[in-house]
């Protein structure tokens, strides 16, 4: 190991982990209060929601969660903003999470080499394209989900805003946007977010920079060379 | 001390004689109880002659003479009936009654003795309205909704027709009925449209306080929801709905509507399949991404490292 370099790089700052364990807490305490209501014909349904108190109670669980995801993502947003007005957060090409182009390369060099087609992985940044799509997802389900939660909560204020000519449907759509989306956002977590951050060979059982914030040099240099070569880059040449 | 083990012993002798059931009860009881089956009278109806003695008694009428509500029997009940023992009120009653309850429309009747007030409502309720003033034979009578009056139970019990957990049920007996629906257009599986509702999702999952079939359209009272009488005409229904949704506007209440999603509600339907394709979409690329990455993770570990060590 070159001496100068550190052991371990700081990922992730305290601020964004407790948004993150917020958002984790709440979004699994609204998929279990409210997968039930999804299918409530059966009879599992039942017993899914008398484990959390029974309907009401698990209904007032589900709203308060909600809000506090809402809340957590409303503070996440503010907190950007802020990070990026300040200057403490800078706008590079490398460590962004903004999607670009190289994603679509990315993506295509990495799947062309998980079908053999490419000998090379793809060189990722800060956040590879799957980390971008995790957490745009997150701004989707807010802005699909919790929008529509929100009006499912307090359905007699919003019925002021809506204009008169929607309210014949806007009440199905908003429960159907509620529920696929919400199907859709398990689904993305159980399958894409559990494979790539619990389930893969180098990560099982998970990664602990969700708690530690930290990576290790040696991970970072292997999963996010391009940011390992900005961060270390002069340093690891003397190598 | 003797004494009043005298007194005690006099009065559990009297107790334990005095049954639920009267004499005459026990009288009709005797055969109606072990009798099964059903047969037809001159009337061509098909009527059961039991009478499950014990559920009888343990019913809310248990301790009632069988003659309290069939007063054309008074004496021997297989003799002709003497329409002569009923009072005015009751006969005038039964004789609307008629074109619904074959075989004792005086039974039926009687029950407004005790249940005046229901009773009344009900008949100037859409129910009874079809009964008595269209004379159809498959409207709802008090019998329809809370079964045998043999057998009714306190609304609190879990045997009651019209409990909380049994009454969407009991009015879907009907409702959901396709003759029915049919004749008396009824609106398309009004009950499965309930149970679409978020009010039907929660009563299905056991919530305590959501409104079932009756919290909006009355039970005894139920009017047709065009009647300005009924609590869910376009009128009353900011009142209805404002019970639990306070500050209920008209724009709000236009949420409940029992309709079905289907084409002839063409942007949610759409609406639903366009999500529906992009859930497809999105879980085709994610599991498709996994698996593929499973398999390149596993090649890795098993055939590079292979290479990796052959090479060494």
């Amino acid at each position: 190991m070159n001496k100068n370099l550190p052991a371990e790089y700081q990922r992730f700052n305290v601020i964004e982990r407790i948004q993150h364990v917020i958002l984790l807490v709440t979004f699994l305490l609204l998929a279990f209060t409210g997968w039930a209501l999804k299918y409530p014909e059966v009879e599992k349904s039942r017993w899914l929601v008398n484990l959390w108190g029974g309907a009401r109670t698990a209904g007032i669980i589900h709203r308060t969660a909600g809000i506090t995801m809402l809340l957590d993502f409303i503070w996440h947003v503010i907190y950007m903003g802020y990070m990026l007005g300040t200057g403490k957060m800078k706008l590079n090409p490398i460590t962004t999470v903004i999607p670009l182009p190289k994603d679509i390369f990315d993506m295509v060099k990495n799947v062309s080499y998980f079908i053999g087609l490419s000998k090379t992985k793809p060189q990722f940044g800060r956040f590879t394209y799957a980390h971008k799509f995790d957490y745009w997802a997150v701004f989707w389900g807010m802005g699909i989900i919790g929008l529509s939660g929100l009006f499912l909560t307090f359905p007699v204020q919003a019925a002021y805003i809506f204009p008169s000519w929607s309210v014949n449907w806007i009440w199905e759509v908003l429960f159907v946007m509620h529920s696929d989306e919400a199907l859709l956002a398990i689904v993305f977590i159980l399958f894409f977010h559990f494979y790539n951050e619990h389930l893969k060979f180098d990560k099982f059982p998970m990664g602990m920079s969700w708690i530690t914030g930290k990576i290790s040099v040696e991970d970072m240099k292997h999963e996010h060379p391009l940011e390992y070569e900005l961060e270390f880059g002069d340093k690891g040449a003397d190598k | 001390m003797r004494r009043l083990l005298a007194i005690a012993f006099l009065w559990f002798l009297l107790v334990s004689l005095a049954g639920p059931a009267s004499a005459d009860t026990f009288t009709c009881l005797a055969c109606h109880s072990a009798m099964k089956g059903k047969i037809r009278t001159d009337g061509n109806v098909l009527i059961d002659v039991n009478v499950d003695s014990e559920k009888y008694e343990s019913s809310v009428h248990g301790g009632f003479d069988c003659i309290i509500c069939h007063k054309q029997f008074q004496s021997n009940p297989h003799e002709a009936t003497k329409i002569g023992n009923v009072s005015q009120n009751i006969a005038a009653l039964a004789g609307k009654l008629s074109p619904k309850a074959k075989v004792d429309p005086v039974a039926l009747a009687a029950c407004t003795e005790c249940h005046s007030e229901v009773y009344k409502d009900w008949q100037e309720s859409v129910h009874g309205n079809n009964i008595i003033d269209k004379r159809q034979a498959d409207g709802a009578d008090c019998l329809d909704c809370h079964g045998s009056p043999h057998y009714i139970t306190p609304k609190n019990t879990l045997s009651s027709m019209v409990n909380r957990k049994n009454v969407v049920k009991t009015c879907g007996d009907c409702h959901e009925n396709e003759h029915l629906a049919k004749k008396y257009n009824l609106g398309s599986s009004i009950i499965e449209r309930y149970y679409e509702s978020f009010h039907g999702k929660k009563y299905a999952l056991g919530h305590p306080t959501v409104p079932t079939c009756v919290s909006c359209h009355k039970s005894h009272a139920i009017k047709k929801w065009d009647d300005p009488a009924s609590p869910v005409a376009w009128e009353n229904r900011t009142v209805t709905c404002g019970n639990c949704h306070p500050g209920a506007t008209r724009k709000f209440v236009a949420a409940i509507t029992h309709k079905p999603y289907g084409k002839d509600n063409p942007i949610p339907y759409y609406f639903q399949k366009g999500l529906i394709l992009l859930l497809f979409g999105v879980f085709a690329f994610i599991v498709s991404h996994v698996f593929l990455e499973v398999f390149s993770e596993i090649r890795d570990k098993v055939f590079r490292k292979e290479k990796e060590e052959h090479h060494e």
